[in-house]
């Protein structure tokens, strides 16, 4: 247990480095945002205050409204696709397989990647003219993803290099809590005669109930704010049709010098992840409390 | 009976052998497209068989020389901001093991929910400030904001990782008359040090790989090795593959074997940092 500290004093300096950090770069920034966000104000430019302007004007923007649905679309199609094939993977690997260490390796490899490696080899693989996954599908007769001109293709790729980059993620704490399970649960399961999709459905799934929550909730976090993957990829065109919030933040902000709308965007996403987080600390305390019964 | 256990095993093979093929197949092209000559690149089906070359090595070194001081700032900014995310962690993590009041328990509240802020939402206000006070393009804005962005999340694997070191060593290092200081660095830090490289996994790989910090804030002195390749992806007179290909396995090589050494401090990080706050 920890012990109560009567003075705080002699912990501030232990503790100011990582608060001041903090504080100066995300904290006072983000409330800088705030104020920023109920102005009218450009580079260089004295702003002048408009109040929930910025808001309306970029709730009713058209540009804003479709990337905010492409991001949601992204989110969805990715994350979802990322928890069934993880929890797949995790109750194979849990399973029983041969070297399973050296699977496990193979398996988190796309962690060490960077988004602009994994577009390269994106765009390579598909290439309209020279990508080999192009070329095979279409020798196959199978459609082929025209992504450079077809948004909608182009949002599908985008899908699919977030899943590969964050699988890893997602498995390793669905494998982790799937572990975590007592094998007693299993036998006891089995003597009562139980099958296999017995024990999946009434020990593996409530079991790794919270485990699936908070590897969902993270997701939808980190899934929201993308950025590079899209802006590598497509620079949010053909005529900003595959642009997301983060994207649609970045051209305000620093193509069109717009602070205030961008402002008001950089704390439209800030909210949707505070309640997304706000979730998330719920079920913490919930677990905390559960674990000290 | 046999039938079906002979079935269950083609399944598993089937299931790992597509597992394997979707997380390597990307990283195993590149690597080997690196070194193939010409043509080769472009073959269907990829050829697994020829002749290496270092031709775009070459290629790389004579037409993008910047791509290597890239490599040199990566390097730079990856060690500072390692070095900056661990000290800071570390004797942070410490007080919030050892130490609670209800200052301390909404503080480490506080660390969780700051962590949840998208990192795009801070360059809207630091862009100006950055450049009022000339820190534009050098290494040093890149290492606070790579330092700051995991310090919350180094800060609580580090708590996690201290709690599990017995409270009776430290006492009995603070009874022989040891200050918090020496406790914490001749005590603490060999002990933790799973913890330390774990919170280290997560800041070398990010801090190597990062994209939009460096797009918006560096231009020439500072530029990082992934905006000099994000370049050439982007070049006008279209991409030269090949030389793309050999830029990304020099910056893919020594992160990826990091994450393979890692792989169990990676792991333990990755659980930690999710489900323990």
């Amino acid at each position: 247990m920890r012990s109560k500290t009567k003075n705080i004093g002699q912990v501030v300096p232990f503790l100011a480095p990582v608060q001041i950090l903090i504080l100066s770069v995300i904290v006072v920034p983000s409330l800088y945002v705030v104020w920023l966000s109920l102005n009218a104000s450009t580079f260089g430019q004295s702003p002048t205050f408009v109040g929930f302007d910025n808001y309306t004007r970029t709730l009713t923007d058209p540009a804003f409204l479709h990337a905010l649905g492409n991001t949601v679309l992204i989110v969805v199609f990715a994350v979802h696709i990322e928890l069934v094939l993880g929890m797949a993977m995790a109750l194979l690997f849990a399973g029983g397989l041969p070297f399973r260490r050296i699977l496990l390796v193979a398996v988190l490899a796309p962690y060490a990647v960077s988004e602009v490696i994994a577009v390269a080899m994106w765009r390579f693989l598909f290439d309209p003219d020279v990508g080999p996954v192009t070329i095979t599908l279409s020798s196959l007769g199978l459609p082929v993803l025209d992504w450079s001109f077809e948004p909608s293709h182009a949002l599908i790729m985008v899908g699919l290099l977030t899943i590969w980059l964050h699988l890893p993620f997602t498995f390793i704490i669905l494998y982790a809590a799937r572990l975590a399970i007592p094998k007693d649960l299993y036998e006891a399961a089995r003597i009562d005669g139980a099958t296999a999709y017995d024990a999946f459905r009434r020990v593996t799934m409530p079991l790794l109930g919270p485990a699936i929550v908070i590897a969902l909730l993270f997701r939808y976090i980190f899934a929201f704010r993308i950025f590079s993957e899209v802006w590598l990829m497509t620079q949010g065109g053909p005529a900003r049709s595959t642009e997301v919030v983060a994207v649609y933040l970045y051209q305000e902000a620093f193509r069109f010098n717009a602070f205030g709308t961008a402002a008001a965007t950089a704390w439209i996403m800030v909210v949707a992840s505070l309640v997304l987080a706000a979730g998330y600390v719920f079920l913490l305390r919930k677990q905390v409390v559960g674990n000290a019964h | 009976m046999r039938t079906s256990k002979v079935l269950v095993g083609l399944g598993k093979s089937a299931a790992v052998g597509a597992i394997l093929i979707w997380s390597l197949f990307p990283i195993a092209f590149i690597i080997m497209s690196a070194f193939k000559p010409g043509q080769d690149i472009f073959a269907v089906p990829p050829r697994f068989v020829f002749t290496p070359t270092l031709q775009h090595y070459g290629k790389l070194w004579s037409e993008w020389g910047m791509f290597f001081d890239g490599l040199f700032n990566s390097a730079i900014v990856t060690v500072g901001a390692t070095v900056l995310a661990i000290t800071t962690s570390t004797s942070a993590g410490y007080v919030y093991s050892r130490n609670s009041s209800r200052f301390l328990d909404a503080s480490v509240l506080f660390l969780i929910v700051v962590r949840l802020i998208p990192p795009i939402v801070v360059t809207l206000p630091l862009f100006p400030i950055v450049n009022a006070i000339g820190l534009n393009d050098t290494h040093v804005v890149l290492i606070v904001l790579y330092a700051t962005f995991f310090v919350s999340l180094g800060t609580v694997l580090m708590r996690t990782f201290i709690d599990q070191i017995p409270r009776e060593l430290d006492e009995a290092a603070q009874i022989d008359g040891a200050t918090r200081l020496t406790t914490l660095r001749r005590i603490i830090v060999p002990l933790a040090a799973p913890g330390i490289l774990a919170v280290a996994v997560f800041v070398v790989v990010f801090a190597w790989n990062e994209f939009l910090f460096a797009f918006i804030f560096t231009a020439t002195n500072a530029k990082t090795a992934p905006l000099v390749i994000s370049e050439m992806i982007g070049s006008i007179d279209g991409v030269d593959w090949g030389v793309l290909f050999a830029a990304s396995t020099i910056q893919l090589i020594p992160v990826l074997l990091f994450v393979i050494l890692m792989n169990r401090h990676l792991v333990a990080g990755l659980t930690a940092g999710a489900t323990k706050g």
